[in-house]
């Protein structure tokens, strides 16, 4: 609609109504229930909502001990997982993004992936079967794998002083490369390193199984701290997107912010590799979803990709111990399929365009 | 009057190229100073020194008789303020959320949040450079002259007591023009220093109270637009192959001063 005054054109501006975020985040703590009930639910074993209410009050029927054990030791232990990996990943990928103000940032940007999955290689030769604090061996050589090649990459991109993005989003990616090719490598010759190639596969694909209570203990904390300390980044994520030289302006230290922001995304990332290996699209897609329903502002962005990376991994672990069973398929498989057409369908409903 | 800002024999360079040398003038409260200068005379590496995102390579910027480099960088964000030439905004904030970022040099970075007295000067901010009818406009949808007056609120909301901008009229038609001056006019009523890199001579005759010569020998003249912005000074700046007479012409066309002065 436009109106003529005078000769002046007036055209009808368009105006953004953000959503008001209590309705938004209400709908967001509603589909995490519903995706938790959904992931103790399913598996192998029909368990009914009905039962759980029972076991949880202890007022569970003799004979229904299986159950109980089930639901309390195998379902919820793995949802949980889910859920920490799911929100840890979310919240890294808000994180990269928004410091690299890159829209294919990532979790694994800073060469994450690569130093997680030598890692993993390296233990399977080096310790196989043995178990620290819980995990094995290629769950802790991942960990310290991947935030050994964060630190590498950012020593690497270091120039003067200055970490400048560019240089840091290249050596990430020059330095995963190389390692996620030298654990190709491992793979391939894995009988004479007496390594199972498809043990090592399946957990570079990513996976939520084998999960104990005891498990969550680290990663809880993890996600915990990395939670509380990326909330306050908020304020930084939201200037960095008008660029370092506003940033400076406005009095923020860039460099500590840049370095406050890879720690913080690394402490994150590393959190979700422990757990499930390495699991793509859940940080580069659940922020952007997120993005195109409430906007950018980075406060309500970090805490609704959370909520929603912690349900979108429930529901597809869910579905990725449901679909073939009684196998598996890799959940990264899973978030790969089921995120891709989601966020293909936002952006080609949402009228504009989306810029990042 | 109080002096706001000092420059003290000022050099610049890049590497080993040379921008700026030996600079030196004094700016007072409720100034207004036009920088000009030809295509990589340094405007804007002055500017981005003024407001401490350079650091001089020799000499020294005073705000209050202290050296930028001893004031905290919030402090000084809160007493000057660069509204920058082009930027280029990563996510699609709205008009609101854009000038908000303002804020940041009064909210600690970490656990604050907004008080009433942060959303009151967001609010004037946006009056003051007359972009409140937008404020639910997406920042990436605006014209050039609507984003121009958007980046004015942003710093608007720093609540500075010295304004920094870049080249605010370049590329707006003369109506767009008028509203950027008009609002900057505004400002300085109420008492705020104002500071612009300038191309277009005639708003620097009509809206400035002295214009800093930035020469390519890198020496500089400063005073009053009408003393320092002659027709032979202007030939020093832009080249000596530009006609005399084009020259006069711009010079004497908006400035009735010097038009008198030739016509006696």
């Amino acid at each position: 609609m436009s109106a003529a005054i005078g000769d002046t054109v007036i055209r009808n501006p368009v105006v953004t109504r953000r959503p008001a975020l209590a309705p938004v985040l209400a709908i967001a703590v509603l589909l995490f229930l519903l995706s938790v009930l959904t992931g103790v639910v399913s598996g192998a074993i029909h368990i009914s909502p009905r039962q759980i209410l029972a076991i949880l009050a202890g007022r569970h029927a003799t004979g229904a001990t299986d159950y109980r054990t089930i639901l309390l030791y195998i379902r919820l232990p793995r949802v949980a997982t889910a859920g920490i990996i799911g929100a840890s990943l979310a919240l890294a990928g808000v994180l990269f993004q928004g410091l690299f103000r890159n829209p294919m940032a990532e979790p694994y940007v800073l060469g994450s992936s690569g130093g997680a999955a030598f890692g993993a290689a390296l233990g399977m030769i080096l310790f196989p079967g043995s178990t620290l604090l819980g995990f094995g061996a290629a769950a802790m050589f991942a960990f310290f794998g991947a935030v050994l090649t964060i630190s590498v990459v950012y020593m690497v991109a270091r120039v003067g002083g200055r970490v400048p993005t560019v240089a840091l989003l290249l050596s990430g990616f020059a330095i995963s490369m190389m390692l996620s090719e030298a654990s190709t490598v491992i793979v391939y010759l894995g009988n004479e390193l007496s390594v199972n190639a498809r043990n090592l596969a399946l957990w570079l694909h990513g996976s939520v199984a084998f999960s104990e209570w005891s498990q969550l203990v680290w990663p809880g904390i993890m996600l915990l701290v990395g939670g509380l300390l990326s909330f306050p980044l908020r304020r930084i994520l939201n200037v960095f997107a008008l660029g370092e030289d506003y940033a400076k302006q406005l009095g923020i230290n860039v460099e500590l912010s840049r370095a406050l922001l890879v720690a913080v995304g690394s402490l994150l990332t590393a959190c979700a590799v422990l757990l499930g290996g390495i699991i793509g699209f859940v940080g580069l897609l659940v922020p952007h979803v997120v993005r195109l329903i409430v906007g950018p502002e980075h406060g309500r962005l970090l805490g609704l990709s959370a909520i929603c990376g912690a349900s979108y991994l429930i529901l597809a672990d869910a579905f990725a111990r449901t679909v073939v069973a009684p196998t598996e398929l890799p959940v990264g498989v899973v978030t790969a399929f089921l995120g891709g057409p989601v966020l293909i369908y936002l952006l080609r409903r949402s009228k504009r365009e989306y810029v990042l | 009057m109080n002096q706001l800002l000092s420059v003290r024999e000022l050099s610049f360079s890049y590497a080993k190229k040379m921008v700026l040398g030996a600079l030196s003038f004094d700016v007072c409260e409720g100034d207004t100073v036009a920088i000009v200068g030809a295509n990589g005379a340094g405007k804007t590496t002055l500017l981005k020194t003024l407001c401490g995102l350079l650091e001089p390579t020799r000499g020294s910027v005073l705000l209050r008789d202290r050296a930028l480099k001893h004031h905290k960088a919030r402090e000084l964000a809160r007493c000057i303020a660069l509204v920058p030439q082009e930027i280029q905004v990563s996510f699609d904030f709205t008009v609101l959320e854009f000038v908000e970022q303002g804020r940041t040099p009064y909210v600690s970075s970490f656990l604050g949040a907004f008080q009433p007295e942060d959303h009151a000067a967001i609010a004037r901010a946006m009056e003051m450079a007359d972009v409140l009818h937008m404020a639910d406009r997406k920042f990436s949808e605006l014209s050039g002259g609507e984003r121009q007056r958007v980046k004015i609120a942003l710093a608007l909301a720093q609540e500075p007591q010295v304004l920094l901008l870049d080249e605010p009229a370049q590329q707006l038609d003369i109506g767009r023009q008028a509203e950027i001056f008009t609002v900057l006019h505004r400002l300085n009523q109420s008492g705020m220093t104002i500071i612009a890199a300038m191309h277009d001579l005639h708003s620097v005759y009509t809206h400035f109270s002295s214009a800093l010569v930035l020469r390519p020998d890198f020496s500089f003249t400063y005073g009053p637009p009408a003393t320092v912005l002659t027709a032979e000074s202007l030939q020093e700046i832009f080249g000596r192959h530009i006609p005399a007479a084009w020259l006069n012409g711009i010079a004497s066309a908006a400035n009735p001063d010097l038009q008198e002065t030739e016509l006696k």
